[in-house]
C-alpha cells in the first residue's frame, strides 16, 4: 500500500506541476505583455482556465493531505522550518484566486478590474517563485533539524532554510517553467496573430529555462550542495534531464506545425522529466539538513493508516479522475464546436 | 501577545470566516437548483434570471471558501505542527475523503458554470444536485475530524505514544454523529434566513418584487424546516456532551457546583471570581433533565475538575446563552413564516418582510457562538483529555505578526465580497425579466 500512496502523492505533484504550473504561468504571461496583448490573454486564459482552474489548484490540498497523514515526520518538518514561505504560498494563493473569481464574476465591468488584474498577476508571479523556494530549501542542506528547536538563532532555524541563493534560484526557475508550460498551451488556444505572440513568449521561456537550470545547477555545484552532486552522480537523473532538452527539438517543430496534442504532451513529458530527474536523484532523502538527511519512506505512518490511506486514495481516484477526464474533454469539444461555428459565420 | 495566544487568535479568526464561507457555498447550490427546477418546470423567465444570480454567488463562495479552506489546511500545520504530526494519522480518513467530496464537488461546479446551452438540460441540472450533495459532504467529513478533538477515539495512547491507530474507528468517533448533525441544520438555518433577509430588504425595498419574493420563498423554507427541527439536534448534543465532556457542559451552564436537582440558567452575568451567575432566570430541576433526562439526575460542577483543566467559563456561558436565544427565535420565525403561507394578509405588510431583513445576520451569529462554545469549551485541551493546546504551538515566535496580516486580508476579503453581492444584486434588478 506504500506504493499506492506514494504513487498518488507523486501523481499529484506532477499533476499539481504541470495544471497548477500552467495555471501559474498564465498570470506570468499577462504579466510580462504589453498592454493590448494582456486583454487578449485575460480572454483566452478565461476560456481555457474558467471551468477547471479550481480543480487544477485542489492537488496540492490533496498533496498536503497525503503528506500529513503518511510521513507526519516529514511534514512536520517543513511546518515549522518553512513557517514563512508557506505562509507567502498561502497569501499568494488566496489573492490568486479571489482576483480570478473577481474579474471574471463581478456583475459590473469598471475600473476596479485594474486591480484585480494586477493581484491576478503579481501573486501569478509570487507564488511559483515561492513554491519552488519551499522544494529548493528542502534540498538545499540549509535546513537545521535538532533535539531542541530554541537553541537555534531565529535566523538559523526559520529563515536560512529558505533565505538562500541556491532556494531562490530554483524559486525562479520553477517560475519560468510555469511560463512555459503556459505559453505551449496558450498558442493552442488562439489562432494568427495571438497565436505569435505565444510562440514569442515560449522561445523567451524556453530560454530563461534552460539558463536559470545552467545557473541553478552551477551555483549548487560551486557551492558544494549535496543534492546536485549526487544529482550529477545518478545516470538516470542526467539521463531524464538530458532527454528533457533534446525533446525541445521536437517541441519546437510541432508548434510550427500546429500540432497542439504533441506539442502539449511534448511539454507534459518534458516537465515530468525534470521532476523525476529532481525525485529519483536524491530519493528516498528528499529533505537534505545541514549535515544528514531525513528520508521520505523512514518514519512513516503505522500500516494500519497506509493501508486506509492507500483505499481511500483508490477509491477517490476512481470517483474522480473519470469526472475530471469528463470535464476536460467535455469542454474542449465545445471549443472545437464553437470554433467551427465562428470560422462557418 | 504570547505565541500561543496569537495561534489561538489566528485559528479562531481564520475559521469564524471560512465557515461563513463554506456554509453558504455548501447550502447555497441547494437554493440554486430549486430555482432551475422551476425554471425548468415552469420556464418562467424569472426562475431562470434567478438561477444564474445564485450560482454567481455560488461560484464566488465557493472559490472563497476553497482558499480559506486551503488556507485552514496549511495552517493546521503551521500553527500546530506537534499536532498534526500525531494527530494527522489518525484523522487523516475523513480529510482525504474530504479532499475527494471537495474535488467531486469542484469538477460538478465547472460543468454546471460553463454548461448552459451546452449541456443536456437534465445533466446539467444534475451537476448542479452534485455539487450541493458533495458539498454537505465534505462539511460533515470536516466536521468530524473536529468530533475525534472532543472524543479521541481509535488509538491506544500508551507512554505519550500513539499505538494501533485505526482511522475508522477514529472517523466514525461519539461525537462525529451529533455535532454533524447539528453543524448541518445550522449552515441551512444561518444560509436559509441570511439568503432570505437579502432577498426580503428588496421587497422591503419594492424593488423587483415578484422576483424577490420568489427567491425569499425557496430560501426561507430551507431555513425555516431547519431551524425547526435544529433543537432535536441540539438536545441530542446536550446529552452526549452531559456524557463525554461534563466539563463543558458545565462551563456552558456556568455551574460551579455539583447538585441533584440541578437549574437552567438563562442568560445572566458571570462572575468567575465569586463563582456567581447575577440577573439569570433560573430554571429549578431543568438542567438536570436536560442533560440526563430526569429532573433529579447529579450534575458535575466546575469545581469538580481541576482548575487548569477548566475551560474560560464567562466565554463559553455568553456563547451558549446567544447561540440558544437566537435559535429559539429563528425556530418561532420559522414557524411564523409557515402560518404566513396561510395568512396572504401578511404579505403586503411592510413590517412582516421588516422583520425577516433583521434577522438576516442572526443565523451566522448563532453558528459563530456555537463554534465558540465548541471549541473554548474544549480547551485547554486541543485532543480532549491526552494532548493540551500549548504543547501543540509551534515553536516558531512572532506569530502575532501573520495574525496581523491575516486580519488585514480577511477583512478586506469580506469587504469586496460584500461589495461584489451589492453590485451583483443592483445588476439583477436593472435585468428584463
Amino acid at each position: 500500500m506504500l506504493y499506492v500512496v506514494l504513487f498518488f502523492l507523486m501523481f499529484s505533484l506532477y499533476l499539481y506541476v504541470v495544471l497548477g504550473g500552467a495555471d501559474y504561468g498564465a498570470g506570468i504571461i499577462e504579466l510580462f505583455s504589453s498592454k493590448e496583448n494582456q486583454k487578449i490573454t485575460k480572454k483566452t486564459i478565461y476560456r481555457v482556465m474558467g471551468p477547471v482552474w479550481e480543480a487544477n489548484h485542489i492537488w496540492i490540498i490533496i498533496l498536503i493531505v497525503i503528506l500529513w497523514i503518511a510521513f507526519p515526520v516529514y511534514y512536520n518538518i517543513m511546518v515549522v522550518h518553512l513557517h514563512i514561505p508557506l505562509t507567502i504560498i498561502l497569501l499568494g494563493v488566496t489573492l490568486r484566486g479571489v482576483a480570478f473569481v473577481f474579474r471574471h464574476y463581478d456583475a459590473v465591468i469598471d475600473n476596479s478590474q485594474k486591480l484585480y488584474d494586477g493581484m491576478f498577476m503579481v501573486s501569478s508571479l509570487i507564488t511559483p517563485i515561492f513554491l519552488g523556494i519551499v522544494f529548493g530549501a528542502l534540498i538545499s542542506g540549509k535546513i537545521n533539524i535538532v533535539e531542541d528547536i530554541s537553541t537555534l538563532t531565529f535566523y538559523e532555524a526559520f529563515i536560512m532554510p529558505w533565505c538562500n541563493l541556491f532556494s531562490i534560484l530554483v524559486g525562479l526557475f520553477f517560475a519560468a517553467l510555469c511560463a512555459f508550460l503556459s505559453s505551449v498551451l496558450l498558442i493552442g488556444e488562439s489562432t494568427g496573430k495571438n497565436a505569435r505572440i505565444y510562440v514569442r513568449k515560449s522561445i523567451i521561456a524556453t530560454i530563461i529555462v534552460v539558463l536559470l537550470g545552467l545557473v541553478t545547477f552551477g551555483y549548487g555545484y560551486i557551492s558544494g550542495n549535496v543534492f546536485v552532486k549526487d544529482f550529477i552522480r545518478s545516470p538516470l537523473a542526467l539521463i531524464a534531464v538530458i532527454l528533457s532538452g533534446v525533446l525541445l527539438y521536437p517541441l519546437k517543430r510541432m508548434i510550427k506545425k500546429g500540432n497542439t496534442v504533441w506539442s502539449r504532451s511534448l511539454a507534459g513529458i518534458q516537465v515530468f522529466l525534470i521532476l523525476l530527474a529532481a525525485i529519483i536523484a536524491h530519493f528516498p532523502d528528499i529533505i537534505i539538513t545541514t549535515n544528514s538527511s531525513v528520508s521520505l519512506i523512514e518514519k512513516i505512518a503505522p500500516d494500519s493508516v497506509i493501508k486506509a490511506l492507500g483505499i481511500s486514495l483508490i477509491i477517490g481516484g476512481a470517483v474522480i479522475l473519470p469526472g475530471l477526464f469528463h470535464l476536460l474533454k467535455s469542454f474542449k469539444m465545445i471549443k472545437i464546436l464553437e470554433q467551427n461555428n465562428n470560422t462557418s459565420t | 501577545m504570547e505565541n500561543l495566544d496569537a495561534a489561538r487568535l489566528q485559528m479562531a479568526f481564520t475559521l469564524i470566516f471560512h465557515i461563513v464561507f463554506a456554509c453558504i457555498g455548501m447550502v447555497m447550490p441547494f437554493f440554486m437548483v430549486v430555482s432551475h427546477y422551476k425554471w425548468l418546470k415552469t420556464r418562467d423567465q424569472m426562475y431562470l434570471t434567478l438561477t444564474k444570480s445564485w450560482q454567481k454567488g455560488v461560484a464566488i463562495f465557493f472559490v472563497t471558501g476553497a482558499v480559506s479552506g486551503t488556507a485552514l489546511s496549511f495552517e493546521l500545520g503551521l500553527l500546530w505542527p506537534e499536532f498534526m504530526k500525531h494527530a494527522g494519522p489518525i484523522i487523516g480518513m475523513p480529510f482525504s475523503l474530504e479532499g475527494a467530496a471537495f474535488f467531486v464537488e469542484a469538477i460538478a461546479l465547472g460543468f454546471y458554470l460553463y454548461g448552459w446551452n451546452k449541456l443536456p438540460e437534465k445533466f446539467h441540472w444534475i451537476t448542479g444536485i452534485i455539487i450541493g450533495v458533495s458539498g454537505v459532504a465534505s462539511g460533515i467529513l470536516v466536521v468530524a475530524a473536529n468530533g475525534w478533538m472532543n472524543s479521541p477515539t481509535g488509538f491506544d495512547y500508551i507512554d505519550g505514544k500513539f499505538l494501533n491507530i485505526d482511522p475508522v474507528k477514529a472517523m466514525l468517533n461519539p461525537a462525529w454523529f451529533t455535532q454533524a448533525l447539528h453543524m448541518t441544520l445550522a449552515a441551512f438555518t444561518a444560509t436559509g434566513f441570511a439568503v432570505a433577509g437579502i432577498h426580503a430588504y428588496q421587497v422591503y425595498k419594492k424593488r423587483k418584487i415578484e422576483l424577490h419574493k420568489k427567491a425569499f420563498k425557496i430560501a426561507i423554507t430551507f431555513g425555516a424546516i431547519a431551524a425547526i427541527l435544529q433543537p432535536i439536534s441540539g438536545d441530542i448534543s446536550a446529552k452526549d456532551i452531559a456524557k463525554r465532556q461534563p466539563v463543558k457542559l458545565a462551563a456552558m451552564e456556568a455551574h460551579y457546583n455539583t447538585e441533584k436537582r440541578a437549574p437552567l440558567y438563562i442568560g445572566g452575568i458571570v462572575n468567575a471570581e465569586t463563582q456567581e451567575v447575577n440577573y439569570k432566570i433560573a430554571i429549578p430541576g431543568m438542567l438536570s433533565f436536560l442533560a440526563f433526562g430526569d429532573f433529579n439526575a447529579e450534575v458535575k460542577g466546575l469545581n469538580d475538575f481541576p482548575e487548569d483543566e477548566q475551560p474560560n467559563v464567562p466565554i463559553v456561558h455568553y456563547a451558549f446563552q446567544i447561540m440558544v436565544g437566537i435559535g429559539t427565535l429563528l425556530l418561532l420565525a420559522g414557524l411564523l413564516y409557515f402560518v404566513s403561507l396561510k395568512k396572504k394578509k401578511w404579505l403586503s405588510n411592510k413590517k412582516y418582510w421588516l422583520l425577516f431583513v433583521l434577522l438576516a445576520p442572526l443565523g451566522f451569529l448563532a453558528l459563530e457562538a456555537g463554534w465558540i462554545v465548541t471549541e473554548v469549551g474544549r480547551q485547554p485541551w486541543i485532543i480532549h483529555k491526552i494532548m493540551k493546546t500549548k504543547d501543540a504551538v509551534t515553536p516558531m515566535p512572532g506569530i502575532v505578526f501573520s495574525f496581523y496580516m491575516y486580519i488585514v486580508v480577511y477583512l478586506t476579503l469580506s469587504v469586496a465580497v460584500t461589495w461584489l453581492m451589492i453590485r451583483q444584486i443592483k445588476v439583477l434588478n436593472n435585468s428584463n425579466s
